[in-house]
């Protein structure tokens, strides 16, 4: 009995450092998400590529899709441009854009240079959109399925790993 | 000898004056940390004094989502910048303290609140210490009483 109170500190003290390592190894920059099966919020903001265009969500008509969210100031955006020309091109899925905080003529110019992969792209210079969606940097991606609710949120580039991880799944509901 | 009490008293003082000075540089620091921010109030023009208050105490106790170790008040980032304004359109609105951060938590979790409420996923954090202090003092009592 006294030799197990004797060593109790000892186990006490280990299991903590077991505890707040875990915590270390943990990608803290993923907030939770709070919007996690509702419904894609209103808005009504200018379309990318032509300004007269005003979108709403009643725009986000083929589904499911994912809303990736994404700027020309932002590096990592461009890191997983070729992934997700590559999921327009080999998955049934719509990709919309969400150009967040960004110049217009930058963006345009990017898709034209290295393709683009969004049904289209709505312009939210203010970042109000991005708002209402908890955003909090770029990249950023949601998928809405079927029935237009948000089931998951990545922040952060997206690449195959991830998409296999985290969104394929509702692909195939 | 009375020379030398002299100089011991005034080293003395010196030491003492300049752990005061110390101390009292720590503390500012600290506050600036706190992120007290004031503004000039023209970026934020309000009507009334009652929701000017309103609008520098929420920004003082909202957090920035992408610093994580800082308030809105003490963040200079677009996001945050952004977020005052939407905080600054809301108090314009008239909506409540409640209504704002209700708005926000709706959109960015309980992680843009200091204060998290008491739910299953956070009763570690409220009822751990009382707990912990509870162990200790009855450790102190058994030792005392020689039981371990």
């Amino acid at each position: 009995m006294k030799k197990i109170i004797d060593a109790l500190p000892l186990v006490v003290f280990a299991s903590l450092i077991i505890v707040l390592f875990s915590f270390l190894s943990d990608e803290d920059d993923q907030l939770e998400t709070a919007l996690i099966d509702s419904s894609f919020p209103d808005f009504n903001l200018g379309s990318l590529s032509d300004e007269s265009r005003l979108l709403t969500k009643q725009d986000i008509i083929k589904l499911p899709a994912l809303i990736n969210v994404w700027a020309t100031w932002c590096i990592a955006c461009r890191v997983e441009h070729p992934f997700l020309m590559k999921l327009k091109e080999e998955s049934r899925l719509t990709i919309y854009g969400l150009n967040y905080k960004d110049n217009k003529l930058k963006a345009l110019d990017l898709l034209e240079r290295d393709g683009n992969p969004f049904e289209f792209s709505i312009y939210d210079f203010e970042g109000r959109l991005a708002i209402d969606l908890g955003v909090y940097g770029a990249p950023e991606t949601f998928f809405i399925d079927k029935n237009g609710l948000i089931r998951e949120r990545h922040v952060g580039v997206i690449d195959e790993r991830v998409w296999e991880e985290k969104f394929s799944k509702y692909l195939n509901e | 000898m009375k020379e030398c009490g002299k100089k011991n008293f005034l080293n003395i003082l010196m030491n003492k004056l300049i752990l005061f000075l110390l101390f009292i540089i720590c503390s500012l620091q600290v506050s600036v940390e706190e992120g007290q921010v004031n503004f000039d109030n023209e970026a934020y023009p309000f009507k009334s004094e009652i929701k000017e208050s309103l609008f520098y105490s929420l920004l003082n106790e909202l957090r920035c989502p992408k610093c994580q170790s800082s308030n809105l008040a003490g963040s200079n980032s677009p996001i945050s910048n952004d977020l005052k304004r939407e905080v600054y359109e809301l108090v314009a609105e008239g909506k409540s303290s409640k209504q704002i951060k209700e708005h926000l938590v709706d959109r960015y979790g309980n992680f843009i609140i200091y204060n998290p409420p008491i739910e299953p996923a956070t009763y570690a954090l409220w009822f751990g210490p009382f707990i912990l202090i509870l162990l200790s003092v009855l450790v102190i009592i058994l030792v005392r009483k020689r039981i371990i």
